[in-house]
């Protein structure tokens, strides 16, 4: 596809001259390899689709609370309850990074969360999908955030620095979500006849839509092109999604475990997996909202901020207060 | 639906002792004190931070380095004040404090700064120390001490990497048997 990025002059030919120049100057920056920062000129598309991308993001970190979320009560000890506390605290974190990120480019908090409670913005499909076990919990840790983290280690070599800061601090922590899942897997798979059913009854739940989870074909994804070219990703979801698959299939057959894939197979001389057909039906009815859980995700947004209006109100009356003293 | 997510704190941290405070991100607060703790929620997860700097956003200037290089001019003597000078120092690097200047504006902190600073500097920052929340010594133990005892948020904690060798050994070695 060609990409021809969307002028922003309307006719008058000097501005056209002058934008062109603009963005040869900005597209050389990005081929040298700096970052560029918020106060720093760039396409209006290159801010549009940049805003698109870290809200979307930012918006999954808050609602990937969820599924897990509901397991910190039932946790099986202690030790797992102190541990899952810490990996959704994370994500309330890396939401907040990200935010921040997408405010960089003008984009107000306000707006973007008033679009999440409206079920006007996107989040990764996979948070519409329920957590039925305790094992899900391990196996989310395992396939979803070793997923995120391929994801977000490229994004870490993104051509826009906000962004790319907020991604390196992202996946330094995001290791510890992956081990301790893939920790809860590991003993799950050495325990009781149920407790091994248990797990792999969540394995094969959660990879198909794991797999979904880097977005549509390379076919179907229109912005990919003009992504790369301004260095925002630096590989495409078809990519990603087969390095993941090349990941994750030894480390399930080390476990003894079984991916719910009968296409699955070896190709030794490309040295990669070969999957079956991703079922893109199922894909672009959980994006459009008809998933198992996009109802309840956005409900419980929703009650959770409404629970919250009369702290932000306290506060805003304090802080009103305090400026009004000094 | 109106709302508000109240006004934006630019937060800095010390990431080992001894170091300039590095730009983290931003918060919203409604007042100077909450500001403080959410950076330490958002910022202060790990043990890895000794110290929190934080600015109302809209005190800090900002100038890119052509900015800067047009910016300064010999006035007339104004009121000077204290303002600190951070600096983004090459293209990948993220926004550092460098030291203070005294200054009667902004466009003059920038410029003294880059004459003391130097030309590596792709972008200025600087706001009046007046501006400044600090975490002071005594604040070290609420703010910082927590996170020391959650060794569990670090992926070295969990024994998976042995755990998988294990497996794959006793792998290799029922194929051999077989």
């Amino acid at each position: 596809m060609m990409v021809s990025p969307r002028p922003e002059t309307g006719s008058n030919p000097e501005a056209a001259a002058e934008y062109v120049e603009r963005l040869t100057a900005f597209e050389a920056r990005i081929a040298r390899g700096e970052k560029i920062e918020p106060r720093d000129w760039m396409p209006d598309e290159y801010r549009r689709q940049l805003i698109r991308m870290i809200s979307q993001h930012a918006h999954s970190e808050i609602v990937g609370m969820l599924p897990e979320g509901g397991w910190i009560t039932r946790a099986p000890s202690l030790r797992r309850k102190l541990v899952l506390l810490a990996k959704v605290q994370d994500e309330a974190g890396h939401g907040q990074y990200l935010y921040h990120a997408a405010e960089t480019l003008g984009a107000t908090r306000e707006e973007m969360i008033e679009a999440l409670l409206a079920g006007r913005a996107k989040y990764s499909s996979i948070f519409n999908y329920p957590a039925a076990a305790w094992a899900d919990v391990g196996v989310i840790g395992w396939f979803v955030d070793s997923a995120a983290i391929l994801n977000q280690t490229m994004l870490a070599r993104s051509s826009y620095g906000p962004y790319a800061r907020a991604m390196v601090r992202i996946c330094a922590e995001e290791n510890f979500h992956r081990k301790q899942g893939m920790e809860i897997v590991l003993r799950l798979t050495q325990g009781t006849a149920s407790q091994q059913t248990m797990v792999q009854e969540a394995v094969n739940r959660w990879w198909w839509p794991t797999l979904m989870m880097f977005g549509p074909r390379d076919a179907d994804s229109p912005n990919t092109p003009m992504l790369v070219r301004w260095g925002v990703k630096t590989r495409t979801n078809d990519e990603l999604r087969q390095d993941f698959v090349d990941q994750t299939v030894p480390e399930a057959q080390a476990m003894g475990l079984t991916l719910p894939d009968p296409e699955l197979r070896f190709d030794a001389q490309a040295g990669r997996w070969i999957f079956g057909t991703i079922d893109w039906d199922e894909f672009w009815k959980v994006v459009k909202g008809n998933g198992p859980c996009n109802e309840e995700r956005i409900l419980a947004r929703r009650q959770a901020h409404d629970d919250g209006a009369w702290v932000r109100a306290a506060l805003q009356a304090y802080g009103t207060r305090q400026e009004q003293a000094a | 639906m109106t709302d508000s997510q109240l006004p934006r704190y630019e937060i800095f941290i010390v990431e080992r002792p001894g170091r300039p405070p590095t730009y983290a991100g931003s918060v919203h607060a409604s007042d100077d004190e909450l500001a403080m703790l959410n950076a330490r929620d958002v910022f202060a997860r790990r043990p890895d931070c000794h110290g929190l700097w934080a600015f109302r956003a809209e005190t800090i200037s900002s100038r890119t380095a052509d900015e800067a290089l047009s910016a300064f001019e010999e006035t007339e003597p104004a009121p000077r004040e204290r303002y600190l000078v951070f600096g983004k120092l090459g293209h990948k690097g993220v926004p550092t404090f460098l030291g203070a200047v005294e200054a009667s504006d902004p466009d003059e902190a920038v410029g003294r700064g880059r004459s003391l600073y130097g030309q590596d500097v792709v972008l200025w920052w600087v706001a009046p120390e007046r501006c400044r929340l600090a975490t002071a010594a005594e604040d070290a133990g609420p703010m910082f001490e927590p996170a020391k005892g959650k060794p569990f948020r670090d992926q070295a904690f969990y024994p998976v990497e042995t755990l998988m060798r294990q497996l794959r050994r006793a792998r290799t070695h029922k194929q051999e048997r077989s």
